[in-house]
């Protein structure tokens, strides 16, 4: 048993190792800015740059087009496959697994090979970008909402509404919503952490977006890259975090104190 | 008068018919039970009642009026669950005062409501606990005064007994009962559990691959069940070939014994049904019948003693109170089943 848990252990760290050192090794390298000093003079630049925060700004606003598009886009449609098409999940799923397959860069060039003309002329408009970065997160929406919708019970919940006499509006905004908090939250921050770094779509399509940024200064110089993968880093860590505050006491529907009185 | 009326009902998923030429009138604060094996229609015809489903054909009135077309939340129906259906996000207060804010009540009339429904449930200390922090007897009561306290028309429950354990059930019960007769309620209540139809139900419909069997007040659909199916789906039976001697006396030739039943009966060949607990050992002046067998097992049932008796080719079942001064015979040993006429039930 000891000796069991002794493993355990030495592959945890060896894990472990495997992450931070790299990690750790960046961080320090992006502290190497001035010669013969630890400083955050990297950092510093860095947020100096005015580039940093038009392409960042950039990129955060379209992701949040993108979160607020892609979600309203796939939570009704699941519900309605989870509630009255159950036999079109299988198709949706296999809908989800196709970003996967099909190469960005294919992706791309289908968006702007049918959107360069009329009747739909949008290749010049941001929100074209927004569509295949939909597209792109649509996987990660797709399963967030699935998990979200699979631990509760949907039917039975939307019944018991209705009985009472709500209506859909209430139904998703009083009993769905505040049930999937933990599942959209990971699906915002999911598809978030995408659009940030996404580069193949916004150099395509010719936008300034964050990604092409982190890029172009990797590219360029050598202490400034670091500091944005470590400030990327704490990003996605920080999201990671709130996802954590926000499902405190969430503990699903089963009967915490056991028994039946 | 009927306050709740199904006409010709009929329900299809696709080629397969769920519930077939259903009609039934329910009296105001009635309890109906719906009773009947999985897939006998039982929970489709409540579905349709509380709009959950469409019906194919047919029509359903609430009170005069025709729902059949209405959407769940317009019939002021209201439902409880098998399996509680509570809001996880919402406090047992949030959750009875839900109906009543979708409705639109003042904040004050809400507040004393749901008082009112604490009250009736016995569980005020329980306002601001979350489902996950109750128990399933205690989500299911709360699950009741959700559905009661929008003061709907009528009251639907889908088998709400089954997932909790045998002593809660029994309790429960009595409470559903006591709670629908203080608010007079009409109620339908879908079961598979004979027991619980019987000891709730003003009346019962017994129901078979999505068509009505009987519909009867327990006592009716116990001792005087319409046919085989229902005499052998409710209780315990005993049901033996018989051959008609003198349908108009009612006289049976069974396992080649003379058994008198009340005439006139069916003639030709019928099935001789007799409840276990009609039956006694040895001979009594009060019963007319006896049949000849021997013991082949004695089986301990708590308050009843089940004694499985062989008649050349069939065995009956005697059930006896198990009293301190019961004396069996030991197994092997020749006995004699006495039975009254009024205990035969003589079916095609």
């Amino acid at each position: 048993m000891i000796k069991r848990r002794g493993w355990s252990w030495f592959w945890f760290f060896l894990g472990a190792l495997y992450f931070l050192v790299p990690l750790l090794g960046t961080f320090l390298f992006s502290l190497r800015g001035k010669r013969g000093a630890l400083s955050f003079f990297a950092y510093s630049r860095v947020f100096a740059d005015s580039q940093f925060l038009q392409t960042f700004s950039f990129s955060f606003k379209m992701a949040l087009l993108t979160i607020v598009a892609g979600i309203a886009l796939t939570l009704p449609t699941m519900i309605w496959v989870h509630l009255r098409l159950p036999k079109a999940k299988p198709i949706l799923e296999a809908c989800s697994l196709l970003p996967f397959v099909i190469p960005p860069i294919v992706l791309v060039f289908g968006l702007i090979r049918i959107y360069s003309g009329p009747p739909f002329a949008l290749a010049s408009s941001p929100l074209l970008l927004v569509a295949g970065y939909i597209v792109l997160s649509f996987p990660y929406i797709y399963r967030a909402i699935d998990a979200g919708l699979r631990s509760m019970d949907l039917r039975g919940l939307t019944e018991a509404a209705h009985s009472l006499g709500a209506g859909w509006g209430t139904i998703l905004f009083r009993i769905v919503l505040p049930n999937m908090r933990v599942s959209l939250l990971s699906a915002v921050f999911l598809t978030f952490s995408i659009v940030i770094g996404e580069l193949t779509l916004a150099v395509m399509l010719a936008w300034p977006a964050f990604g092409p940024y982190m890029a172009l200064m990797g590219r360029d110089l050598a202490y400034e890259p670091a500091a944005l993968a470590i400030l990327s880093f704490l990003l996605t860590w920080g999201l990671i975090g709130l996802i954590q505050f926000a499902s405190r006491g969430i503990t699903g529907h089963s009967t915490g104190l056991g028994g039946t009185h | 008068m009927a306050f709740l009326e199904m006409k010709n009902l009929v329900k299809c998923f696709g080629a397969a018919t769920a519930v077939e030429n259903f009609s039934l009138e329910i009296r105001e604060g009635e309890f109906m039970s719906f009773l009947g094996g999985s897939g006998c229609g039982k929970t489709t015809t409540l579905r349709m009642i509380a709009g959950f489903e469409q019906p194919t054909e047919g029509s359903i009135r609430i009170g005069g009026a025709e729902v059949s077309n209405l959407p769940a939340n317009k019939r002021g129906v209201g439902m409880v669950f098998q399996n509680y259906a509570l809001f996880p996000n919402m406090t047992v207060h949030k959750n009875i005062a839900f109906g009543l804010m979708v409705m639109g009540w003042k904040t004050a009339d809400i507040e004393h409501r749901v008082e009112e429904m604490l009250a009736l449930i016995h569980m005020e200390e329980f306002r601001e606990r979350y489902p996950h922090q109750m128990s399933g007897g205690q989500q299911q009561r709360v699950a009741l005064a959700r559905a009661l306290a929008p003061k709907p028309k009528i009251l639907l429950l889908d088998e709400p007994l089954s997932a909790l354990d045998a002593k809660i059930r029994t309790r429960l019960r009595e409470e559903i009962r006591a709670i629908q007769r203080q608010m007079g309620i009409t109620t339908v209540y879908v079961t598979h559990d004979q027991e619980e139809a019987l000891s709730l139900s003003d009346r019962i419909v017994v129901m078979r691959a999505g068509k009505i069997e009987q519909v009867g007040t327990p006592f009716e659909i116990y001792n005087r069940p319409a046919n085989a199916f229902v005499a052998s789906f409710i209780g315990t039976l005993n049901i033996l070939d018989a051959h008609v001697v003198d349908a108009q006396r009612g006289q049976l030739l069974v396992e080649g014994q003379e058994v008198m039943a009340c005439g006139p009966v069916p003639s030709g060949q019928v099935k001789l049904s007799l409840r276990p607990e009609m039956l006694s050992l040895g001979t009594h002046p009060s019963n007319e019948n006896q049949l000849r067998g021997q013991l082949s097992n004695v089986i301990f049932l708590g308050s009843i003693v089940r004694l499985v008796i062989g008649t050349g080719s069939r065995e009956i079942f005697l059930d006896t109170f198990n009293t301190p001064k019961l004396e069996l015979p030991s197994v092997g040993s020749p006995v004699s089943i006495g039975f009254p006429r009024e205990a035969c039930l003589v079916m095609e």
